[in-house]
């Protein structure tokens, strides 16, 4: 085919490459299908209830609660994991020492192990007889059965995100704006507070963002050693089963929507984060 | 008060980067380092800088046995080939970076440092710019911007890594020129690593022909050009 | 012990300082002692007691516990999602990364994010959306009780809830895999003649196969571990709608812990070996798997 064969036949070949049609089709039936529609029922069954229904559904003392329980102790478990994740990084990507290729390996681990499994364990672990949890009780500290057991169970779900966010923009940080400021008299604590911290500071943001997000959601680990006490240790998705299992589907639809709700803020924060940086760079 | 590099060599594993380099500098000139990739030039200045250490050879300048001082201490400005400015500190921060981490009882007070950085953004000819970040600047401006953060800590050795090489044409020989003036009003000694002949004996008084970690010719630029040593010395300059 | 811990020195000439981008000693062992103790006691400590209490009646016990009736409907259950699940997701990824990475049109952000939702969605919230789609107040309810169809509480509801929490793993990992990669091949085959079934086999799989393979491993791995959206949709009914995970729990909270662990070991064994995979992909082959790029 000829140029001037292409310009006088556009409507010919749209697209240089066969198979679009097919694709796209496939893809959309299924995002939609699988994806879109369930997601709709979860956005119009709340509506069923009207605002001042939603409103009330949500304000109970036991929701609000739980709320506050799953995104207080998802941001304090955010928090503590970017402390330890930068640590934890900056040992992998600076220095060497043998078995450090298993140490990276093992970071994954909540990552690939499955929750329920995390869940036993972690429970087992901190009861007042478990391994660690009877060192604690010895100093008056209570870890299983309590909202603190729902931060444990966050920290170590969520330490995978905030590594992982934080390992690459290590990796190639480069050595040479550390050397720049050895030559301009900088000790290596002023080095590594005043240059190297600040830099690593957008990735920071968006390993807690993530694992923040992850810890709000999560299931399976928490529910073995939160001890579920309404309105104490209960976290937000327990409460929607519960809820299910009462055929409230319009309440649990509703604590659902607020779910959702923070997860695309949390994305949108974290895509105009990313916009910032690369404004910034 | 001259700069003494005595029979310095360095090895990366297997690799040997410099062979034994030696060659004296009277205090305040500027001396540039020349060669292809791979003579060893960016090492040794490296080494000078305190970037790197050497295996063996000797340095001694102003009275003082340079490689056995840690580079917080050296006092000798670096200049790098890709700026290495900190990115998400303003002009300001970049070049007051030096005298902020200053221990307290060397360090200048608040309106001294922002005096210096307005006098020395003038100096290098980039005036009013203190509030903008590198993000923001030419290739050109953040090199001069990365001059004037080596000289604000008043530096008794400056040290430019191929500093030029990452700009155009036109914007080498402006910063050439500007960087020879600089020099001459601050009297500070100088080694210039380049790999473009023109641009070192345009600039430099006294150049040193690297090859396979050695200095193959050392001397004033008209005598090298006029009085090539070796084979290689001759065609590296025909080229 | 300096020779090969924490490695500070170059060069043969001995110094009394560091080169200006090490750390001095003492924080590298403290920073060190706080990675390796961080890790140890929030993650390994775990894993060990996992399979301390799996073995904790001895082996033989352990292994009868395997061959309980309903452990080893919980194993054929788990099989069955994951069964359905990766290879229809596979399909999907590939078909989601052709059409993003191969083609322009508007909406391409859209779709990604949309991919990507399954991700910051609640695992309770997956399984929520489909109780109120398919459950006896959603919207086919009705229509399935008259039909005497079972979506909830029986398996096409569990195979439903694990497609959702893993369908992004393969697409996730291929789509910058193939855009990295470009289309000249593509197109140049396409000159050829070939069709797009043929340039896709010849072509394109060649280049993404071991991002496939990565990401059907991690997509198999999020299969069989599922817990929260199964366990909204599943019933909980001992020995015929209880997944591996399930099984767990069920175990667990009838105390029978020695039970549960051990299911739990074999998961646990299941998450080391992916683990294990994982890395040797990404060590072996990081030049053709996205993930490793972003590493």
């Amino acid at each position: 085919m000829s140029a001037t064969g292409l310009k006088l036949f556009p409507l010919r070949s749209r697209h240089v490459l066969p198979g679009f049609r097919l694709s796209l089709a496939f893809t959309l039936v299924y995002l939609t299908s699988l994806v879109l529609i369930p997601l709709l029922a979860l956005v119009i069954r709340p509506a069923e209830l009207g605002l001042d229904g939603f409103w009330s559904a949500i304000s109970t003392p036991r929701v609000l609660a739980s709320l506050r329980l799953s995104f207080g102790m998802a941001l304090a478990a955010a928090v503590i994991d970017s402390f330890f994740g930068v640590i934890i990084a900056w040992v992998l990507v600076r220095y060497r020492f043998p078995g450090k290729g298993l140490l990276d390996a093992v970071i994954d681990l909540p990552f690939a192990l499955p929750t329920a499994v995390a869940g036993i364990a972690l429970s087992t672990l901190y009861a007042p007889n478990g391994w660690i949890g009877s060192l604690l009780i010895a100093h008056g500290i209570r870890i299983a059965y309590t909202p603190y057991g729902v931060l444990v169970a966050m920290i170590f779900i969520s330490l995978p995100f905030t590594v992982r966010t934080v390992q690459p923009v290590m990796a190639e940080l480069g050595l040479e704006v550390e050397e720049a400021a050895a030559t301009l008299g900088a000790t290596r604590l002023q080095t590594l507070a005043r240059v190297v911290l600040p830099m690593l500071w957008p990735a920071v943001l968006t390993g807690m963002a993530m694992a923040f997000a992850r810890a709000a959601g999560e299931y399976g680990s928490i529910i073995f050693i939160a001890g579920n006490i309404p309105a104490v240790s209960e976290i937000a998705p327990l409460l929607i089963i519960t809820k299910l299992e009462q055929y409230d589907y319009a309440g649990a639809a509703a604590i659902g929507v607020v779910m959702l709700a923070a997860s695309f803020v949390m994305l949108l924060a974290l895509n105009g984060l990313q916009s910032w940086t690369a404004k910034r760079r | 008060m001259s700069l003494t590099v005595d029979s310095v060599t360095k090895k990366f594993g297997r690799f040997p980067a410099l062979n034994g380099a030696s060659f004296v500098a009277p205090q305040g000139s500027f001396v540039s380092l020349l060669g292809p990739s791979g003579s060893g030039k960016t090492t040794l200045l490296r080494i000078l800088g305190g970037l790197e250490f050497s295996d063996s050879g000797s340095v001694r300048f102003a009275d003082l046995n340079w490689l056995d001082m840690p580079a917080r201490t050296r006092n000798a400005g670096f200049v790098f080939q890709q700026y290495a400015l900190f990115k998400h500190m303003t002009v300001a921060d970049n070049i007051a970076f030096g005298l902020k981490v200053r221990p307290r009882n060397r360090r200048p007070s608040h309106t001294d440092i922002k005096k210096r950085v307005t006098e020395l953004l003038a100096l290098v000819q980039l005036p009013g710019l203190e509030d903008r970040y590198p993000s923001q600047l030419s290739g050109g401006q953040r090199q001069r911007v990365a001059l004037a953060r080596a000289l604000a800590i008043e530096p008794r050795m400056l040290l430019l890594d191929e500093p030029f090489g990452a700009l155009d044409a036109k914007v080498r020989k402006e910063l050439r020129t500007d960087l020879r003036r600089i020099h001459d009003h601050a009297g500070v000694t100088t080694v210039f690593v380049t790999h473009d002949q023109e641009e070192a004996f345009a600039v430099a008084d006294l150049v040193a022909v690297m090859k396979d970690g050695c200095i193959e010719q050392y001397g004033a630029p008209a005598d090298v050009r006029r009085n090539p040593r070796t084979a290689f010395v001759s065609e590296f300059l025909s080229a | 012990m300096k020779k090969t811990f924490f490695d500070g020195r170059s060069g043969s000439r001995r110094r009394s300082f560091l080169k200006p981008t090490e750390d001095p000693l003492w924080l590298r062992l403290f920073l060190g002692a706080v990675a390796i103790g961080f890790i140890a006691i929030l993650l390994l400590l775990p894993l060990a007691l996992v399979f301390k209490e799996a073995f904790a009646n001895g082996v033989s016990a352990l292994w009868a516990a395997i061959k309980e009736p309903d452990t080893l409907a919980s194993v054929r259950l788990s099989l069955i999602a994951a069964g359905i699940a990766v290879p229809l997701n596979m399909v999907f990824g590939i078909a989601a990364a052709w059409c993003i990475t191969k083609f322009d049109f508007p909406g391409k952000t859209f779709l990604v994010t949309l991919i990507d939702l399954p991700f910051s969605v609640s695992p309770v919230v997956a399984g929520l959306i489909y109780v109120l789609v398919f459950g006896a107040q959603g919207w086919f309810g009705r229509s399935l009780a008259d039909n005497d169809i079972h979506i909830l509480f029986a398996v096409p509801g569990i195979v439903l809830a694990t497609i959702f929490v893993t369908f992004p793993f393969v697409a996730r990992e291929l789509i910058p895999l193939m855009a990295d990669q470009g289309r000249d091949e593509e197109e140049a085959a396409a000159t050829l003649g070939a069709t797009g079934f043929q340039t896709f086999l010849r072509v394109t799989l060649p280049n993404i196969k071991w991002g496939l393979l990565y990401g059907v491993l991690l997509c198999n791995a999020r299969a069989l571990g599922e817990f929260g959206a199964v366990s909204v949709v599943s019933g909980h009914i001992r020995g015929v709608t209880n997944t591996m995970p399930l099984h767990v729990q069920l175990l667990y909270d009838n105390y029978d812990y020695a039970g549960a662990f051990t299911v739990a070991a074999l998961l646990a064994m299941l998450a080391l070996l992916t683990l294990a995979l994982k890395s040797l992909l990404e060590w072996r082959y990081a030049d053709e798997l996205a993930a490793a790029h972003r590493r």
